[in-house]
């Protein structure tokens, strides 16, 4: 292992950004409090996005590893202790320096801060709590902080770090205690669990008292993240231990991570493809279905049909499945029922509902509360009557969703967009593999001219 | 038709409410318009709105009061909208506001309320923006300065935020493109400033090379290390972040020579 000892911060900030970025999670969402005068900062609880960068992921906290230096030697890590990488480690000056100065130029929200296990877990823990304690008590940082809370340190230790962070987190890393067993051999399910059973019993005991300044433990709550695609896990096992995880554990956020195969290993897959991009965004699609639109994971998958459609996303695949409850007339649905018609969100169905307390609503009014009329149009009626004639058969709909979602895919899927789409214009495309859709199934979506 | 013409500024687009509305030629009878936006029309009558603080005050008043303080935030927001016809659309929005109270917002299938909505929204999405992607640098003084050059005129819906956040440092955020800032005093209050001669901007350009240097230096290269060369998309950056925001942005400028060679060097060492 290459030990650096004397980089300067510029090369260290390049090695520990590089290492941290496989890291998901970069919401600084959930905490609220004002400036105060003598500190800097303070936290919008909707949260910032400051930049984006060149992967289009949101970069909202300046997200780094404290040390890339790590006894583990998990299998998908690009910090694994067997990796030959330049190592290096921040000191906690440093670290509280780039965030001071970051966050006085408004480029970052604050500081998410991580490590790879130095020396023990108690060990790094207790440095990442020295860290913090210097950012908030000796340079006055009033910003947003989201810290990890290593698996296996002291419970003392994450008790005190939590009361100076904002969000902490443990990485359930693989979605089962097989793939845990396979991959990172020195990490167990029961390891990964207990920090984050007591960082749920610290957050509600700090609900329960009353606030007191700078003492509450993880205001923002606790997230996590795991792996997709490094072990066989199928889409129904990885949403139901998510949905378990905001249900036992009460998680603000389950992150999902496409693995990208930094390593070569024997046990990892090859992934002639990438990474797996379009099932983590269908997994994203579903867990925002879970979280706001009152879905169960049992709803939108089953251990008979396990995985995600890679041309349809889980609400147009749920609705589908389910014609026999639509269409919905807009004007005297249920709120809920809102919610589950492809092309409706949150905000939408919130605005008809209060719209519609005033006037009867058609198709033009539905597209300006920002309903996506091209696809919730074949599950709507507005005073009972649809916006086309439209037969409600669900192999009929699935074709004309197929015309706007195989180019969504192809969006996330592949590089080169463009020069797909004209392929796909001039009609010049044959059936990709066994999926439905193709050059018939085009012609017919000419019935509805203009809607696409 | 009269038409009442007002200048481009919240007060006087309320007190040309007040004239419009007191006129009592009837709503059909009246427009606004802000002076010199639209050509003149034959057969219209056009009277030049006074602006005088009491008649403003009884609008923003009437507002509140009639149909809260939401509502008078949203015309708020969109008098800074760069729309020429915002004057208008506020009084149509205003008639049906007294009409129905704070239920007005709730009655998008209203065109008069959903114009409204929309400009608002337009305001709000731009400001909220810049809350993201405005860059300050640090001048020799001390003064963090960021430059910004939104559509609509936003800068003083950034200051509250900015005078919350960065409660104790001096800052200045300049409009480029209206010459105007908004000036913050450390632990003091914030105000707006117009730049007509671009004497301030002048000021505060002087010195922008201090230490600011190395700092943005180290943000571009975490800005560039950060991200997934697995994963790149940049489709989907430009969707998150429009490419009309980046001229004002650190991590997109172009880095200075001298830095240059030692990134480079950082690359090789990676």
């Amino acid at each position: 292992m290459l030990i650096q000892e004397s980089l300067g911060i510029g090369e260290k900030l390049a090695i520990l950004a590089d290492a941290a970025k496989y890291d998901v999670a970069c919401t600084s969402s959930g905490a609220d409090r004002r400036g105060r005068s003598g500190a800097l900062g303070n936290a919008v609880p909707a949260g910032l996005c400051h930049s984006f960068s060149a992967d289009g992921r949101c970069i909202s906290l300046l997200k780094i590893l404290f040390t890339n230096q790590c006894v583990y030697d998990c299998r998908y890590c690009v910090n694994r202790r067997s990796n030959d990488v330049p190592r290096t480690s921040f000191t906690p000056d440093e670290v509280c320096t780039l965030t001071m100065e970051f966050y006085r130029r408004n480029y970052i929200e604050g500081l998410f801060l991580s490590s790879g296990v130095l020396v023990s877990p108690d060990y790094t823990m207790d440095l990442l709590y020295q860290t913090l304690w210097k950012l908030r008590n000796r340079y006055r940082f009033n910003g947003y902080i989201h810290i990890k809370a290593i698996p296996g340190a002291d419970p003392e230790l994450i008790r005190r770090t939590g009361l100076l962070a904002d969000r902490m987190s443990v990485n359930l890393e693989l979605p089962t205690a097989e793939g845990l067993r396979q991959l990172a051999p020195s990490k167990t399910m029961e390891r990964i669990l207990a920090p984050m059973r007591q960082i749920q019993t610290g957050i509600r005991e700090g609900q329960l008292v009353p606030w007191r300044e700078g003492r509450r433990f993880v205001p923002a709550g606790q997230s996590t993240q795991m792996i997709v695609g490094a072990t066989p896990e199928n889409d129904y096992q990885i949403l139901t231990a998510a949905e378990g995880l905001y249900r036992q554990y009460e998680l603000k956020r389950v992150f999902y991570s496409a693995f990208v195969r930094v390593n070569d290993d024997s046990l990892l897959p090859a992934l002639p493809q990438g990474p797996p991009l379009l099932r983590e965004h269908r997994l994203y699609q579903a867990d925002w279905l879970l979280r706001f639109y009152g879905f169960q994971a049992s709803e939108l998958l089953t251990p008979d049909q396990p995985n995600f459609s890679a041309l349809m996303d889980p609400k147009c695949s749920w609705a589908l499945r389910h014609m026999e409850r639509f269409p919905v007339e807009v004007n005297r649905a249920e709120y809920q029922e809102l919610l589950r018609v492809p092309g409706i969100g949150v905000k939408s169905a919130r605005r008809i509902a209060a719209a519609r307390r005033s006037a009867v609503l058609d198709f033009p009014d539905l597209k300006k509360m920002g309903v996506v009329l091209k696809r919730a149009v074949y599950f709507i009626t507005c005073r009972g009557k649809t916006m086309y004639p439209i037969s409600m058969d669900a192999d009929f709909i699935a074709r004309q969703l197929l015309g706007e979602e195989r180019r969504r895919q192809w969006e996330i899927g592949e590089k080169d967009v463009f020069r797909q789409l004209s392929l796909f214009d001039d009609g010049m495309l044959g059936p990709v593999g066994k999926a439905p859709g193709g050059r018939r199934e085009i012609h017919d979506s000419l019935y509805l001219p203009g809607l696409f | 038709m009269t038409v009442f013409t007002c200048q481009d500024s919240f007060e006087s687009i309320l007190c040309g409410v007040y004239d419009a509305w007191m006129s009592r030629l009837g709503h059909d009878q009246v427009r606004l318009e802000l002076e010199g936006t639209e050509s003149l029309e034959l057969f219209a009558r056009y009277q030049e709105v006074r602006e005088e603080a009491w008649k403003s005050a009884r609008v923003s008043e009437a507002v509140q009061k009639k149909a809260g303080r939401q509502v008078y935030e949203q015309i708020y927001r969109a008098s800074l909208s760069r729309e020429p016809e915002k004057a208008d659309r506020i009084y149509r929005y205003l008639i049906e506001a007294f009409r129905w109270g704070r239920r007005v917002e709730d009655r998008l299938a209203d065109p008069a309320v959903y114009e409204l909505f929309r400009m608002n929204r337009q305001v709000e999405r731009e400001a909220h923006h810049l809350i993201e992607f405005l860059r300050f640098s640090r001048t020799e003084s001390g003064i963090l300065y960021g430059t910004i050059g939104p559509v609509h005129d936003v800068a003083v819906l950034l200051a509250p935020h900015f005078a919350d956040r960065l409660g104790g440092e001096n800052w200045v955020i300049y409009d480029a493109g209206r010459r105007k800032a908004v000036v913050h005093r450390a632990d003091g209050p914030w105000f707006l400033v117009q730049d007509a001669d671009g004497s301030l901007e002048q000021a505060l350009k002087g010195g922008e090379e201090t230490d600011a240097e190395s700092w943005e230096g180290l943000w571009r290269i975490f800005h560039r290390h950060i991200s997934i060369a697995e994963r790149e998309n940049p489709a989907c950056q430009k969707t998150h972040l429009p490419l009309r925001y980046r001229p004002y942005m650190t991590e997109f400028q172009r880095r200075r020579p001298e830095r240059e060679g030692k990134e480079a060097k950082d690359d090789h060492g990676v």
